[in-house]
């Protein structure tokens, strides 16, 4: 019982400061990806919507402003794996976001427009 | 009138209703319609002597002791008395007051035949012989009295004599009661002999004068005899035998009449024919009183039959009345006449309230019992929805014999205890100590009846129906006037409690000769007890105090509506789907943290048995059976059963059967007589 | 009531129902938002409802309690009495078998009352619809506040219920999750 208390006054408050503060030790949360749109075209995009195993990724084909395609990320449905991650490394990178609370389900539903494939 | 004069009036009202019952209804070849029509007039009869005794009972408690009258000489040793004793004036008025109640439930209960016939008869007869036992004048008269009483029951108990266990559990009866008897006997053979006379009024007056070591010999003989019939523990093993195989007015006269017999008897012997003795005899009585009172209701919580339930706690009120007398007699011991007298006195009140919330409840187990098809509580549930008036009428003993206030139990155990914590008044720290031990004890057994109760009525009454059987009880045809009845005297007893307590303080007062009614009873509806500066209550402010606590909350409900944004839903009932029967308390899981805390006592013991040990549980039924060794049946009855058997066997070659042995017996004997006169 | 982190609009919470979309429904949505922030701001009460998770949820929840996060500062207790409860916390991907009681378990909880949806599969992510399952939250109870994470961390968590009870404003529906100068900035 004393060897609790002097380890409790050694090692000081050791709770967390979130909100008011940010949490160093958020760093190191997996998070749902970002994309590099530039880098993604269908054929990686159709890969990529094979591999994610809860179904977050979609593509759109021809859904864009420009007629392009869109890759539609469902973040609501992202357990954060990292598989995209690790099958393109440059162009899908981990976004360090989470904090992903949202008010309406549509909210968590991202469209990415990638690249045209003809110049 | 005189209170004699209300017993014969009694007598003659049961005696005739005997008759009646016994000519119309057995006679061969009557009519149904005239079976029926000579039961219905004998127990309108036995309800007419009932109102007699119950005159009679109140009269002597405030008139006091009657002038002895003799009654003929046909027996054998001297002539049959008869007085209406103060003491005895409880108990008389609890006789008539159960007679009428019994008598109103009978009809109903008991199919119109020859059987009932006789069974009515039987009964009327035994009430004459406990009215007897009560007013019995002389020694002779009261073994008398007492030994038809036991006749008679075993009788009763052997309503139905070819259904299983009845038999032996009549037997059980008999055979205790004769034990019993033996020890009586012996212990008013001494007193008479010791005080030579046979009246018990001279006994009581020569009684000082007997040498201490005889008068001792004599109370422990009768707290033994007594404690038979009484129940006390170890003796008390024919209880929950008798109980369930009689019908239920049987058992509702055992429990709440036959019983207080033996708390009569001791009673007697401590108060009225004793003088006040050594400390030792009442801390003795003390301790039996609180060891039954505990081991009544541990069994009690352990019991799945209703009756067998409520007879293990008939023990246990037995040994709460035996804690008060026993406490009194220390008090006394020690000089304090004032708190001996108000013990006796709290004795006597639970006395009458035990008598009136347990016929109740048998007569209720026996609605049950006939509604619903069986007494286990484990198949039974939801008799609230099916049986309204009995499940109130139940109610209302349940809360009386759990002691809650604001109902009559509650009172006299009050009492009992505002009599017990006054134990520093002796003067000695270790009496003041053992003293407080056996209210401890008493305060143990109190929560123990609580939840015994709970699970008493809880299981029953409420929930869902376990069976199909008891979903499909009706109360039609059921009786509820009998009951009712028991049910407005327990009200009565409670909010009434300052008129009981006077009537009970003046025939404590020709009893003991202590005047408790200044100290009681100061202002007219509060009750004082014991000391003046210890403690106050007052029952029937407390009646009326929490009805008003109760209805003015339902009064401002109803007044302040919901308003009309408000939701109802359904009760949270844990999000279950579909509750079920089974998922419910059984009485066996109720009760079973006291399994394991008093294992002790219990050694429960467990058989489990399963087809197979598939570990994915897919092994077929499973057989689990738990059983609580009975102690005393063990480790002391069957010893004592095979050691008689062993005697008779050892004897038995004395009867061979050979006429020439016989006649060298005879041979023998006339010697033997002619050396012994010789000599 | 401050904010950390965040960009974009703060759209509360709407209580026991849908969050709406026409204008009318977003006063109406502010007002509640208000009548929100003054009742639970301060104290808030949750009941946790597991509908068929893998129990990682339930275990990042039961961690809010803990010293290094300690929920009980931002005043938010548990509770298991809905009848107490102001914000039932759903977990697991609502199992056919626990429709009923989950309905049951929210018509219990007096309002006004929140309902937040909690991990990938209580948003719909990672069990489609079919006989075994509703496939989400939503399909059975309102859902206020979504939170997503297989499973959310504790922080997440702590956020999200600060969003529920308007004391943080909204982020996710400002971020785009395209890779920019920094990560899930608008590139604007």
């Amino acid at each position: 019982m004393p060897m609790w208390f002097a380890r409790g006054l050694r090692r000081g408050i050791v709770t967390t400061r979130y909100p008011a503060r940010p949490e160093p030790s958020a760093a190191g949360l997996p998070t749902p990806p970002a994309f590099d749109a530039q880098r993604i075209d269908a054929a990686l995009a159709d890969r990529l919507c094979e591999l994610c195993p809860s179904r977050a990724l979609r593509l759109v084909k021809g859904d864009g402003e420009a007629g392009g395609d869109v890759l539609v990320f469902d973040v609501g449905a992202c357990t954060a794996c990292g598989r995209c991650q690790e099958a393109a490394p440059g162009a899908v990178t981990a976004s360090g976001e989470f904090e992903l609370a949202a008010t309406a389900r549509g909210h968590l539903v991202k469209r990415i427009p990638l690249a045209e494939a003809r110049p | 009138m005189n209170s004699l004069t209300w017993f014969y009036a009694a007598t003659a009202g049961w005696g005739l209703a005997a008759a009646v019952a016994l000519l119309g209804g057995s006679a061969p070849g009557a009519a149904r319609g005239t079976v029926k029509g000579a039961l219905r007039a004998a127990c309108v009869l036995s309800a007419l002597g009932g109102a007699a005794a119950v005159a009679g009972g109140v009269s002597s408690l405030l008139w006091g002791n009657s002038r002895v009258v003799s009654l003929g000489g046909a027996v054998v040793v001297g002539t049959m008395q008869l007085q209406a004793s103060s003491l005895a004036g409880v108990f008389t008025a609890l006789l008539g007051l159960v007679a009428v109640a019994l008598a109103a439930y009978a009809p109903r209960y008991h199919e119109a035949g020859a059987g009932s016939a006789v069974y009515l008869a039987v009964y009327n007869l035994t009430l004459v012989a406990a009215l007897a036992v009560f007013t019995a004048a002389n020694v002779v008269t009261f073994l008398v009295a007492w030994e038809s009483v036991a006749l008679l029951c075993y009788l009763l108990i052997l309503r139905h004599p070819r259904r299983d266990t009845v038999a032996s559990g009549a037997f059980w009866f008999l055979a205790l009661s004769e034990t019993g008897f033996v020890l009586i006997i012996a212990a008013f053979v001494i007193l008479a002999t010791q005080a030579h006379s046979m009246q018990l009024d001279v006994i009581a007056a020569r009684a000082h004068l007997v040498p201490a070591g005889w008068r001792d010999a004599a109370y422990l003989l009768a707290l033994t005899g007594f404690g038979f019939k009484a129940g006390l523990v170890p003796l008390h093993v024919w209880l929950p035998e008798a109980h369930p195989v009689a019908p239920a007015d049987g058992s509702a006269f055992l429990s709440g009449l036959v019983v207080k017999l033996g708390a009569y008897g001791i009673a007697l012997f401590a108060f009225r024919l004793l003088p006040i003795g050594a400390a030792w005899l009442g801390l003795l009585t003390l301790a039996a009183g609180a060891v039954t009172a505990a081991i009544g209701i541990l069994y009690a919580l352990n019991e799945r039959d209703l009756k067998r339930f409520l007879a293990f706690s008939t023990i246990e009120n037995t040994g709460i009345i035996v804690i008060a007398f026993g406490a009194a007699m220390v008090f006394g011991s020690y000089g304090r006449r004032d708190l001996w007298a108000f013990l006796l006195l709290a004795g006597l009140y639970h006395v009458a309230n035990h008598g009136t919330y347990k016929s109740l409840l048998f007569l209720e187990a026996g609605v049950v019992e006939h509604a619903a098809g069986t007494r286990d509580m484990d198949r039974l549930g939801g008799l609230i929805h099916r049986l309204p008036r009995s499940a109130v009428i139940t109610l209302v003993g349940t809360l009386g014999i759990a002691a809650l206030p604001p109902l009559n139990g509650f009172v006299s155990e009050w009492l009992i205890f505002q009599g017990l914590f006054q134990g520093f008044r002796t003067g000695s720290h270790l009496i003041g100590i053992l003293i407080v031990l056996a209210a401890a004890t008493l305060g143990l057994t109190s929560g123990l009846a609580i939840y015994a109760f709970v699970r008493g009525y809880g299981i029953p009454f409420l929930g869902m129906p376990r069976t199909r059987q008891a979903a499909a009880a009706s109360e039609r045809g059921q009786p509820t006037a009998g009951p009712g009845l028991l049910a407005a005297a327990c009200v009565a007893l409670a909010v009434g409690a300052p008129l009981v307590l006077l009537a009970l303080s003046r025939a404590v007062r020709t009893v003991t000769g202590v005047a408790l009614r200044p100290l009681l009873l100061p202002g007219n509806l509060t009750v004082i007890p014991a000391h003046t500066d210890f403690s106050a209550f007052s029952p029937t402010y407390l009646a009326v105090f929490l009805i008003a606590v109760t209805v003015v909350p339902v009064l401002i409900y109803l007044a302040g509506r919901p308003r009309a944004d408000s939701v109802t839903v359904p009760v949270w009932d844990g999000g279950m789907v579909a509750f079920r029967p089974r998922m419910q308390y059984s009485a066996m899981t109720f009760s079973a943290p006291t399994r394991v805390t008093f294992d002790a006592l219990y050694r429960p013991s467990v058989s489990l048995r399963r087809a197979s040990d598939d570990p994915a549980g897919r092994s077929g039924p499973v057989h689990y059976e738990t059983e609580v060794t009975p102690v005393f049946l063990r480790y002391l009855y069957r010893p004592v059963i095979r050691a008689v058997e062993w005697l008779a066997d050892t004897v038995r070659p004395i009867q061979s059967g050979d006429v020439n042995l016989y006649l060298l017996y005879v041979f023998v004997v006339i010697l033997l007589a002619y050396l012994i006169g010789a000599l | 009531m401050a904010a950390s982190g965040g960009a974009g609009p703060a759209t509360g919470p709407a209580l026991g129902g849908r969050a709406g979309e026409a204008g009318q429904e977003q006063r109406v949505a502010a007002e509640l938002r208000a009548r929100v922030a003054r009742q639970f701001g301060r104290s808030l009460h949750i009941r946790t409802l597991d509908t068929g998770s893998c129990a990682v949820c339930e275990q990042e929840i039961r961690l809010l309690a803990a010293p290094h996060y300690d929920l009980h500062r931002l005043g938010f207790f548990f509770t298991p009495a809905p009848r107490h409860a102001d914000l039932l916390m759903v977990t697991g991907p609502m199992i056919r078998a626990f429709g009923v009681a989950a309905r049951k378990t929210f018509d219990a909880m007096p309002g006004p009352k929140i309902v937040v949806a909690t991990g990938a599969c209580a948003l719909g992510g990672v069990y489609p619809a079919d006989a075994f399952t509703h496939g989400g939250v939503g399909e059975v109870l309102p859902v206020d506040v979504w939170i997503p994470g297989c499973p959310p961390s504790p922080l997440a968590l702590l956020q999200g219920l600060l969003v529920a009870v308007d004391r943080l404003a909204e982020k996710v529906a400002g971020l785009t999750f395209i890779a920019g100068a920094q990560p899930g900035e608008v590139p604007q």
